[in-house]
């Protein structure tokens, strides 16, 4: 499969700077995204910080299989999952001991949500409310669970979805990196299919925009880079309360003839670096 | 202070009030509040504070702790409610100088947040404890612990049973389907069963499977007992105990 993506960040209407931080990391199909919190300009750093730590600790361990793992990934997940969790777990020690060393910076965090795709193999590693969606066949999916207050008390029967959206609790984070010395970072695994396409945010994004909206969005604009900034504009018209950071991975056939569609198993022949052009 | 109202055929007995120490209750007379029941245990249960929250527990008791008539292990008190041992209640007032236990079940009046913080861990600890002494609550009224779970009923499938632990469970003849079809010209992609926060929902893929004889419309929650049909494959989804 071809992966084309492109990403965008905006301060919004509101804010005065950008505490969001993303990367997207082409030549490893890795894309990193984060959303700082914390007075001054600390909540910048603190997403600077685990946006760099993740990205480093995947890029080093490209090359060298061998390189230390930390905060003991589950033992079921694939190596890059593994990978990516430990790189979560590193990125969360970054931050808590930066912010021990400069106690200006005490109480600052991050929200972290990375993707690494290997062939049709999603690792997604997660800690905090920002979110991973997946785009596929017409319905927007959540691949993430926010580790906010609200979120756990909708999964626990307390209150119900659209009361969550009214709370205003919503910004208490249950998990966040840098706020304790341990973490736990959520993981997961997902096959990837043509056509899939694969939305990473920040809560600007979500409290502004509809799921509809956004699945829409990313319907009619086939450009990952402009569809990032077509959301990121209709979260700035709805009123941009906080930072907006979107980054858009859309996955596509390599044509290979008509022929492919008669071979069992056709539509899954995949290659990150496909050169042929779309569908 | 706040205070635990020994309640029998609508009298009150005995009134103790709640302070730093646990108040304890059962048969034997060592203790807060003796209750001479033989259906109440020696030590049947106990009632105090964990943080600003107030919290009864049952000792392990051979006939039960109640509140408001459900059976807990552990459970958030409220002023107002009533505890049940045996034939006695204990009526539960924290109405005066009670510091106000949060609420994750009712909705506060809370301060405006706008900037992201995280709970320190106190809070959060108490705040989590909380939710799980309801989630007890809510689970023992309910039954027990339940692991959604898809059981093959008929065609082939690399397992005859999948529990559900992804956000999202594909079923197709990809090598990375959770749910794998077998055999010829099966789509790679079938359907989908996603979690989201208010339950599981099943979508379509390449494939539009049917609920219970019904071809689905969209996304559609799933129920205990659904049976899915997709591909030549019939399953039933559950939540087992």
């Amino acid at each position: 499969m071809r992966i084309v993506c492109g990403g965008a960040t905006d301060v919004g209407q509101v804010r005065s700077n950008n505490e969001d931080c993303f990367r997207l990391v082409e030549s490893l199909n890795l894309f990193v995204l984060s959303d700082g919190m914390g007075g001054e300009a600390h909540g910048e750093i603190a997403s600077a910080l685990a946006v760099e730590t993740v990205v480093k600790h995947c890029i080093e361990a490209e090359s060298n299989a061998a390189a230390p793992t930390y905060g003991n990934p589950p033992p079921n997940l694939n190596a890059s999952t593994k990978r990516l969790v430990s790189a979560v777990y590193l990125a969360n020690k970054n931050i808590f001991n930066s912010a021990e060393a400069h106690p200006e910076q005490s109480g600052m965090g991050a929200t972290l949500t990375a993707l690494w795709i290997h062939d049709n193999a999603l690792s997604i590693a997660h800690v905090g409310d920002s979110r991973a969606y997946l785009l596929r066949t017409g319905m927007l999916e959540q691949l993430t669970s926010d580790h906010s207050l609200v979120a756990e008390q909708v999964r626990r029967g307390i209150i119900t979805a659209s009361e969550a959206e009214q709370s205003e609790m919503q910004s208490v984070l249950l998990r966040a990196l840098g706020t304790q010395s341990e973490v736990e970072v959520d993981s997961e695994e997902q096959a990837l299919f043509p056509h899939d396409v694969l939305l990473l945010c920040s809560d600007g994004l979500t409290r502004m925009v509809t799921d509809p909206e956004i699945a829409g969005t990313l319907q009619a604009e086939t450009n990952p880079q402009k569809a990032a900034e077509r959301l990121i504009a209709i979260a700035n018209e709805n009123g941009g309360a906080d930072n907006i950071s979107v980054i858009v991975i859309r996955l596509e056939d390599e044509s290979k003839g008509w022929l492919s569609w008669l071979l069992p198993g056709g539509r899954k022949h995949a290659s990150s670096n496909g050169s042929a052009g779309g569908h | 202070m706040p205070k635990l109202s020994l309640m029998f055929e609508g009298r009150t007995v005995k009134e103790v009030p709640i302070g730093s120490r646990p108040v304890t209750i059962g048969r034997s007379p060592d203790n807060d509040i003796p209750v001479d029941n033989l259906a109440v245990s020696n030590h049947h249960a106990r009632v105090y504070y964990e943080g600003s929250r107030l919290v009864v527990e049952d000792l392990d008791s051979l006939n039960g702790t109640f509140v408001n008539d459900l059976r807990i292990e552990r459970a958030t008190l409220h002023d107002g409610d009533s505890i049940h041992v045996g034939k006695h209640s204990i009526k539960v007032d924290a109405s005066h100088d009670a510091p106000m236990p949060y609420d994750m079940g009712r909705k506060a009046a809370a301060p405006s947040i706008n900037e992201t913080m995280v709970l320190d861990t106190k809070v959060r600890r108490d705040m989590l404890q909380q939710a799980a002494a309801m989630g007890e609550r809510t689970q023992f009224a309910s039954g027990r612990f339940k692991v959604p779970t898809v059981i093959v009923l008929s065609g082939k499938t690399a397992s005859q049973e999948y529990v559900l632990t992804n956000k999202l469970t594909t079923i197709g003849k990809s090598s990375m389907a959770t749910v794998r079809l077998t055999g010829w010209f099966k789509p790679q992609m079938a359907a989908q069963i996603s979690q989201r926060d208010d339950g599981y929902y099943i979508g379509p893929g390449d494939k539009t499977p049917t609920v219970n004889g019904t071809p689905i419309p969209g996304p559609t929650r799933l129920n205990d007992g659904d049976i899915i049909e997709v591909s030549g494959v019939r399953m039933n989804f559950i939540f087992r105990e």
